[in-house]
């Protein structure tokens, strides 16, 4: 026992040790890219001599606890992530401005506090319509066209007229289920829709609106119109049952001509290895055109005011702008970076259709995560649920979520 | 010191361990949990005021709270009918001449070894993939649809997940007080020419009611508590309307108090909620146990 103690303390102060011979301490949060982050500070250090440690702490709330211990044992990391507003107010203090650096110029999708840019994104994510191009040049719709509700109406409708002949079961995979736990899907990411799309980045009048209570009369009537087009045509069976693997599942084998998920599904869609061509549509819910799919980064790195503060905007910079960082990112990590300078595509197909999305600029914001906590899958989430079971209307379906939107202000 | 106080020392010192740790995990964390359902308490740090009752007043204008209620309150009689009347009708069974007893005895125990959770997620597979395949072969409507996403029956799949995994448990309680029934009894009445219906209603079953006591006390306690079958096989779902409100129409107490604190970050309304449903199932467990105290009866 004494032996195995005397081993942990060895351990940890080695630990310690190299810790503070580190130029740069990292502490990131995702446990499966550790090795190629490892990898890559190694690189880092032998092309300028830089020193850098990466510390991980696994899953979110233990990162968080990680994180906490790192700052209170007296070598405090240099560069670390917040995984957004809340992570951002608790340690604003500490939190470096690099308002300038050189990085900045290649993205939009960086952390702001107001004017000033504080995170550096570490990937980006994104959502839109997957659409499956065999199926759709089969119709002869051409994707690109698909930018305004009217276009989307009249391909959905082509679509399930030729249904036998394409060996379609659905037009669209969409759920929206409790029992299967996807209300996340319609109450977050759907909603999402409503809030940002057509609106610069940054430009927060429909989430304040929701946050006060209030609707846009107009676009909340149209974005009703367009939930109602996207259920119905689906089935309700997938509606109501579907899960995350059959919802993928019936895209994948062609099953369904459009598929309602984000670029996170890739690694269960390779695995399915389908024979067709995939990439995004935008989520075109208004009659004007809106030419842009969903994406956001799920982190961001900040820098320490009181750390080597330098040192580490320099390694920033050298990830956002070197072949090397660029390489690591893409075919390392498997991530899709938030840069527009960046040119590697990445191999899976809803990634690559994200980057490319993103490398053109044509984005839109995601601000669901403004919602008070549980009202988007819950609150929200029960009321798509009612409505694509066919309990509701789309008229009381809009007045039930302008009713329960009412109610945030409560 | 005498002797005697000395014992009563060291009885005291055993007790101490347990008592310790009684005390941190049990009773401290209960009074902290009835003081916070006083406050507005969101779970992280302290909290910023004390409220008074106004959790508890919120409570009862909230349409989901009052239908979960319901809800399991209609679940806790159906469970604890069907779980006892299976669980007797098996250990019937398995304490009869038939061969191989041992086996079902062990059989029907079987799914209690199984937790909740992978319990729930096998038998939503069954009611929601694997019936609905069967219904559509044969052409059953009812079937051919999936049960859970279905309002009506939602409650049945929730009954029938639970008594297949609390009946094999229920069962031994009453397979030890039918062994327990001195078999000279029951052969007398036998040789009075009681008939075999009537040797089980007026003889065995008032012998064996402090057996009924427990079991209905277990499944009372056990129904009302539901919530890893719950949460695991339906989620809540699918949803209903409830006073112009939607509800999760098999959204459990239990569950509803969880979603309240975790999913909406409600803590101290979450906590409100808790502290109700402690009383409410003290007061019908108190109801229950001396009802069925009073019947019991000695040989």
């Amino acid at each position: 026992m004494k032996k195995v103690l005397a081993l942990v303390l060895a351990l940890a102060m080695m630990m310690v040790a190299t810790g503070a011979l580190a130029d740069i301490v990292i502490c990131q949060n995702k446990v499966e890219i550790t090795a190629a982050m490892q990898d890559y500070a190694k690189l880092y250090t032998e092309k300028t001599g830089v020193d850098v440690k990466v510390i991980t702490g696994g899953g979110s709330s233990d990162y968080n606890t990680v994180l906490k211990a790192e700052m209170q044992s007296g070598r405090e990391p240099d560069i670390w992530v917040i995984e957004g507003p809340s992570g951002y107010e608790l340690w604003k203090d500490k939190i470096a401005d690099q308002t300038g650096a050189e990085w900045t110029k290649y993205t939009a999708a960086a952390y702001m506090d107001g004017e000033k840019v504080v995170g550096f994104p570490v990937a980006v994510e994104g959502y839109g319509l997957a659409y499956n191009k065999s199926i759709l040049d089969k119709a002869g719709i051409d994707p690109a066209t698909l930018t305004n509700f009217d276009a989307l109406k009249a391909a959905f409708e082509k679509l399930d007229s030729m249904k036998d002949e394409l060996g379609l079961d659905m037009v669209v995979s969409m759920v929206a289920g409790t029992t299967t736990g996807m209300t996340w899907v319609t109450g977050l990411h759907n909603f999402n829709v409503y809030l940002t799309v057509g609106n610069e980045r940054n430009d927060t009048t429909y989430i304040d609106q929701v946050l006060e209570g209030k609707v846009d009369e107009e676009r909340f009537h149209q974005y009703c119109q367009y939930v109602a087009l996207l259920f119905q045509y689906s089935t309700q069976d997938m509606l109501l049952n579907g899960t995350q693997d059959s919802q993928l599942a019936a895209f994948a084998s062609g099953k369904a001509a459009f598929y309602h998920q984000g670029n996170w599904m890739d690694p269960s869609l390779v695995v399915l290895n389908p024979d067709f061509e995939i990439a995004y549509a935008p989520h075109p819910f208004l009659h004007e055109d809106t030419d842009g799919i969903l994406v956001n980064p799920p982190s961001w790195y900040v820098v320490n005011e009181n750390g080597n503060k330098d040192e580490a905007i320099a390694y920033l910079n050298y990830l956002a702008t070197s072949e090397d960082g660029a390489d690591y990112m893409v075919n390392k990590a498997a991530m899709v970076p938030a840069f527009t300078n960046v040119t590697i595509a990445p191999s899976t197909p809803l990634s690559k259709s994200v980057m490319e999305w993103n490398a053109a600029g044509k984005t839109y914001d995601w601000q669901q995560y403004k919602l008070p906590d549980g009202f988007g899958m819950g609150t929200l989430g029960q009321i798509y649920e009612l409505f694509a079971a066919g309990t509701i209307d789309v008229d009381t379906f809009e007045i039930m979520m302008k009713d329960a939107i009412a109610g945030i202000a409560k | 010191m005498t002797s005697k106080q000395k014992r009563k020392l060291t009885e005291f010192l055993f007790l101490v361990p347990t008592l310790l740790a009684f005390l941190m995990v049990i009773i401290i964390p209960f009074i902290y949990g009835i003081f916070y359902s006083f406050t507005d308490w969101q779970g992280t740090g302290s909290f910023s005021k004390m409220v008074g009752f106004e959790n508890y007043k919120a409570i009862f204008n909230e349409p989901a709270f009052l239908h979960s209620f319901l809800v399991t309150l209609k679940f806790t009689v159906i469970n604890i009918v069907t779980v006892n009347v299976v669980a007797f009708v098996i250990s019937l069974l398995v304490t009869s001449e038939i061969r191989g007893r041992n086996v079902y005895r062990a059989g029907f125990f079987v799914p209690n070894l199984i937790g909740g959770i992978v319990l729930g997620l096998i038998w939503q597979f069954i009611f929601s993939n694997i019936l609905p395949s069967v219904g559509a072969a044969i052409g059953w409507d009812l079937i051919s649809k999936s049960l859970i996403s279905n309002k009506d029956t939602v409650m049945f799949t929730m009954v029938t997940v639970n008594t297949w995994q609390y009946a094999g448990y229920i069962m031994l309680i009453y397979v030890a007080a039918i062994q327990s029934i001195s078999k000279s009894v029951m052969e007398a009445a036998e040789v009075d020419g009681a008939k075999y219906w009537t040797r089980i209603t007026k003889i065995q079953i008032p012998l064996m009611a402090n057996a009924f006591t427990i079991s209905l006390f277990l499944t009372l306690t056990n129904s009302f508590k539901m919530y890893d079958v719950n949460v695991a096989l339906t989620n809540g779902g699918p949803v209903g309307i409830f006073m112009n409100k939607p509800v999760n129409s098999s959204e459990l107490l239990a569950l509803n108090i969880y979603q309240t604190a975790f999913k909406y970050n409600n803590m101290a309304q979450g906590q409100a909620k808790a502290v109700l449903f402690f009383v409410v199932l003290t007061i019908f467990s108190i109801i229950q146990v001396s009802y069925n105290k009073s019947k019991e009866v000695e040989a």
